[in-house]
């Protein structure tokens, strides 16, 4: 009894020291937005006096508004293009038996583990070269329309878990394969398809890389990352104010998560559990 | 289930297009362009192994900035996964408030990587920011961080084990997966409860832990985003108009394959030795994924 | 390989139902520059002041030539630049501009700019009469002008006068020597950092770098065949040698990489000069004006930065570079594009309404002797070394800036002790320029 006790001390103590180290550095961050601009450079921790108009400040600066709206554009039309070119691929893959499914699975696993840096240069030569559509969000979104790899991985490996009956029992009762998957499969599946629906946005949220190659040219163009990068250089801003962009970038993300938890975690679980 | 190969391919051909659109075809181009010499003006001339000289020989950067991904590879997948596994166990551990502390240790997960890699390059700040503030009221020696060529990639690292979220929620459910039948009988034996963890609980999680290397090692190959945005942001030098900026800062300790990738290919537009550096990163991607995959991870489900 | 490109990208764009915008890439000089026609001007400007003072002479431009309109965007790197004038398209720009003459080399070399002696031939531009020597040598490559000047820097010393006074510095020093002393006796240290530096020498300490300090000793980076000289030039090796002497005198390199992270952005309001964590800094003369613009209440002076001890007849010299700006070979409307440079660059009354509204040195001969321009003792001063026959500033190389990087991660590897061997980092450096030029071509 003693002994437990002293366990629940122990481990609770424990839990409590992680979550300084994952909270803390939020918390940072959030202190140091609301500083002032002579207080940012300083050792001090605490505001002093609180500057709310920080975050105001940012909002307002000139492209905000656009980062803000190019970024959504970019992660609501990647996932949707994504879910629509992904899951009948998923379900191809996982629910039909037929030649060279394993090549294709093969394939699959093989684009997943592709740096993107591996195909940059001659798809950006293709955009800029060619199509002149570099400066745009177009490089960004068409892709996904091709199906994406780790999507169709997830999709598939939960597709696998649907019993074999249920698609037969359908197909017995005169439903096509479109039918089949829009009646049976989707709405079993549903959790999969919220989880890749979630990642895929995150993706396209957080994404970096993509919109530096693609849209740096033009400052109409650019993404949230993209422009919090900038900001520092483009602005020439203190502290406070990087870290006040910092907040109001990391914010729909976190809030988005307290509201789609369960999705999420269910989601990564996915990734895994195929042991 | 059968069905006509048509309909297959039409369930396909969204993929079919994509894989040859943007994996085979740029895929075979990058070689291509490896073998030449080309700007970016007018067209590629063929330039045999001009390329592969200059960048595996005489190229300053290319041997850092792989050594740097291979100890990136080595200490922040392994740290990683240990990290993300004791994480886990912790949460189980705990009794009361389980999912508030899965929640809070999972959030930095979700952080955008220019926005978590801003805030540490600040908190990590040698002069002004609060982690050595702290560190040096307690009369601990602080390190400098992002602006020490020694300090720089353990403090990548550092914001790696921040966001261990992921990992963390794949462990906990394969811990709570372990049957506790297997427990009970193991301490029935009288195993204790490291012997329980050795031979109990670590082989039900191997295919789990080889599903975190593989995924970890593949996310290392393509590491970008942190370093970049490290460097220019400690280095004081943003990149506005009219600056050289020096890729790896400091000393090039930060400079990964990925990076180099982009400095020869969209600030040289040296593209052939770009390309170059794009093949070994190919080849090596996938010469990891095929050991991972024949030793470490069944967790790909085949045929049935 | 190009049709490959160009089919696949078909099939990409069709199967998405994209209207294609592929067109010929290459420009031309036969537009008619006296049509309506609207051309897209990119350059770097950002801060407020500097985007209106480019809007207000866009106005000035539009109001004598109606016909053109200019569409400028602000905040572009060169990288950008240089991407997008390989991009091509509608969208690309006409009109560059770059802080750095760094890519003139590059610029001139890959044809991405085109040769502007045609058009002030025809226009009766005489670029000799017009611009400075110095100007006009950082504008060309191997003759090729590819680039003219747009405004110039010129980087000098700055003092807080206020602490010259409390340390009993009666004035600013002119050689090196001096100079060190005055650094040291304005150094207070506390702890194991600073609570008032004297000079900020790292190179990472934003303008001090090895071409700036090296400009002091006027060194030859390449040799007339095109070669590497930085292994041979003694001046440069002096100039490595005396930044790492001050270095240790001031404290060592790592508590000065220290007290370094604690300073404000370089173009911010907390610039280490401005809220006095530094005495003094190499700076442009563009400093002089943010200082103004700010609320910072430093007491400054300014002169030109000290010389070499054996040199000192030589004292009024220093760093010279500037911004250029150029048309893109892509571009269909060069000779509208060229109505536009002409008068950005040889106007007298925009060159030198601009110079003053962004504390930028003019680039033209008739600008600078021009009584409208900034009277300024400390904006003089800027201007009397750009005119120094001693100043001088780094060449273009067929890879833009890539030989000055390799200069300063010598540097870094100097300053920090990780190389000790100077003269081998110099053959070393040489050989890898010489490589990098070479795989370049």
């Amino acid at each position: 009894m003693r002994r437990s006790a002293l366990q629940w001390v122990a481990v609770h103590a424990l839990a409590i020291a992680a979550a300084g180290f994952f909270v803390v550095p939020f918390a940072f961050v959030a202190l140091t937005a609301l500083m002032s601009n002579d207080q940012s450079l300083t050792r001090e921790l605490w505001p002093h006096p609180f500057v709310w108009h920080n975050l105001v400040e940012v909002w307002h600066t000139p492209g905000f508004g656009t980062w803000w709206r190019n970024t959504l554009i970019y992660a609501c039309a990647g996932t949707a293009l994504t879910l629509l070119s992904s899951v009948p691929v998923a379900y191809a893959l996982a629910c039909f038996r037929f030649r060279g499914r394993n090549l294709a699975m093969m394939v699959v696993i093989a684009t997943m583990m592709l740096p993107a840096q591996v195909s940059i240069v001659p798809l950006y030569l293709v955009w800029a070269k060619d199509l002149h559509l570099s400066g745009t969000l177009w490089p960004l979104i068409v892709p996904m329309a091709f199906g994406d790899a780790f999507s169709i991985f997830l999709l598939r490996q939960f597709l696998l878990t649907i019993p074999r009956e249920y698609l037969e029992a359908a197909k017995v009762d005169g439903c096509s394969d479109l039918q089949v998957l829009l009646r049976v499969v989707l709405p079993m599946a549903r959790p999969a398809v919220a989880a890749v629906a979630l990642f895929q946005f995150f993706y396209c949220w957080n994404d970096y890389f993509g919109p530096q190659i693609y849209t740096s040219e033009n400052p109409g163009a650019w993404t949230l990352s993209y422009g919090l990068q900038s900001f520092k250089s483009a602005h020439h801003t203190d502290w406070n104010l990087t870290m006040a962009a910092t907040v109001l970038v990391m914010a729909p993300v976190i809030v988005l998560f307290f509201f789609a938890q369960r999705a999420f975690i269910e989601g990564v679980t996915l990734t895994g559990v195929k042991g | 289930m059968r069905t006509s190969r048509l309909a297959i391919l039409a369930f396909l051909s969204p993929w079919l297009l994509g894989t040859g659109l943007f994996f085979l075809y740029p895929l075979a181009d990058t070689v291509y362009l490896s073998f030449t010499h080309y700007n970016g003006f007018g067209s590629p001339s063929w330039d045999g192994l001009g390329n592969w000289t200059y960048v595996l020989r005489d190229y300053d950067f290319f041997w850092p900035a792989l050594r740097n991904t291979l100890w990136l590879v080595v200490v922040m997948v392994t740290l990683r996964v240990v990290f993300g596994l004791a994480v886990a166990q912790l949460v189980i551990s705990v009794k009361r408030g389980s999912n508030v502390f899965r929640t809070l240790f999972y959030a930095p997960y979700l952080a955008p990587p220019v926005a978590s890699t801003l805030a540490f390059v600040f908190l990590l700040n040698p002069g002004t920011g609060p982690v050595n503030t702290v560190l040096e009221k307690l009369g601990i020696p602080a390190p400098s961080w992002f602006n020490d060529p020694h300090w720089a990639k353990p403090a990548l690292t550092l914001l790696a084990l921040w966001g261990v979220g992921d990992l963390m929620v794949i462990f906990m459910a394969a811990l709570l997966d372990v049957p506790r039948e297997l427990y009970e009988a193991a301490e029935l034996d009288g195993a204790g409860a490291l012997r329980r963890y050795r031979y109990v609980t670590l082989p039900h999680l191997r295919p789990i832990i080889g599903f975190a290397v593989v995924t970890g090692v593949i996310a290392t190959m393509q590491y970008y985003t942190e370093p970049l945005v490290a460097g220019q942001v400690a280095s004081g030098q943003i990149g506005g108009s009219g600056q050289q900026v020096e890729p790896g800062y400091p000393a090039g300790s930060t400079l990964t394959l990925p990076q180099l990738v982009y400095n020869l290919g969209f600030q040289r537009f040296d593209i052939g030795a770009a390309c170059v550096v794009a093949v070994v990163l190919f080849a090596l991607s996938m010469l990891f994924a095929a050991v991972l995959m024949r030793r470490g991870g069944g967790f790909i489900e085949a045929d049935r | 390989m190009k049709r490959i490109h160009r089919v696949l990208a078909l099939a990409a764009v069709s199967s998405v139902a994209l209207a294609t915008a592929a067109c010929g890439s290459s420009g031309s000089a036969d537009d008619n520059p006296d049509a309506k026609v609207t051309i897209t001007f990119w350059h770097g400007w950002s801060a407020p002041n500097e985007v209106k003072a480019i809007k207000d002479n866009i106005a000035a431009f539009e109001k004598k030539y109606p016909n053109i309109t200019v569409k400028s965007v602000g905040n572009i790197t060169d990288d950008k630049i240089n991407q997008a004038l390989r991009a091509g398209g509608d969208k690309a720009p006409d009109v560059v501009s770059s802080f750095t003459t760094d890519n003139v080399g590059e610029f001139c070399t890959s044809k991405a700019l085109v040769d502007l002696t045609p058009f002030m031939k025809k226009s009766g531009v005489d670029a000799a009469t017009v611009f400075p020597k110095a100007q006009r040598e950082y504008t060309q490559y191997q003759g090729d002008q590819c680039t003219l000047p747009l405004l110039s820097d010129a980087y000098g010393l700055y003092y807080n006068k206020t602490m010259f006074a409390a340390a009993g510095i009666t004035s600013p020093p002119k050689t090196l020597s001096e100079f060190d002393a005055d650094a040291v006796k304005l150094t207070k240290t506390s702890g194991d950092t600073y609570s008032q530096l004297g000079f900020m020498p790292d190179y990472h300490g934003y303008e001090s770098t090895i071409t700036h300090f090296g400009a002091q000793w006027n060194p030859t980076y390449f040799t007339s065949s095109g070669k590497s000289n930085v292994g041979k030039d003694t001046g440069l090796t002096s100039a490595y040698e005396w930044q790492k002497a001050l270095v240790d005198k001031l404290g060592g390199y790592s508590r000065l990489e220290k007290y370094r992270t604690t300073f404000g952005d370089e173009f911010g309001s907390k610039n280490p000069f401005m809220t006095g964590q530094v005495a003094m800094s190499i700076d442009g003369e563009w400093r002089a004006g943010m200082i103004k613009d700010s609320k910072s209440t430093v007491d400054f002076g300014v002169a030109p930065f000290p010389v070499p001890d054996d040199q000192a007849d030589q004292y009024g010299k220093g760093y010279v570079t500037g911004t250029i700006v150029g048309i893109a070979s892509t571009s269909k409307k060069q000779n509208a594009a060229w109505r536009f440079v002409k008068f950005l660059t040889t106007d007298t009354g925009a060159v030198v309404s601009f110079a003053n509204a962004i504390h930028n040195v003019p680039s033209t001969n008739a600008a600078l002797a021009s009584s409208e321009v900034s009277q300024d003792p400390a904006f003089q001063t800027f201007i009397k070394i750009a005119q120094n026959p001693n100043s001088s500033t780094t060449p273009s190389s067929p890879n833009g800036g890539a030989y000055q990087l390799t200069l300063q991660n010598l540097g870094y590897a100097y300053e920090s002790g990780k190389t000790t061997d100077l003269q081998g980092g110099l053959d070393q450096a040489a050989k890898a320029i010489d490589q990098a030029v070479e795989q370049a071509q």
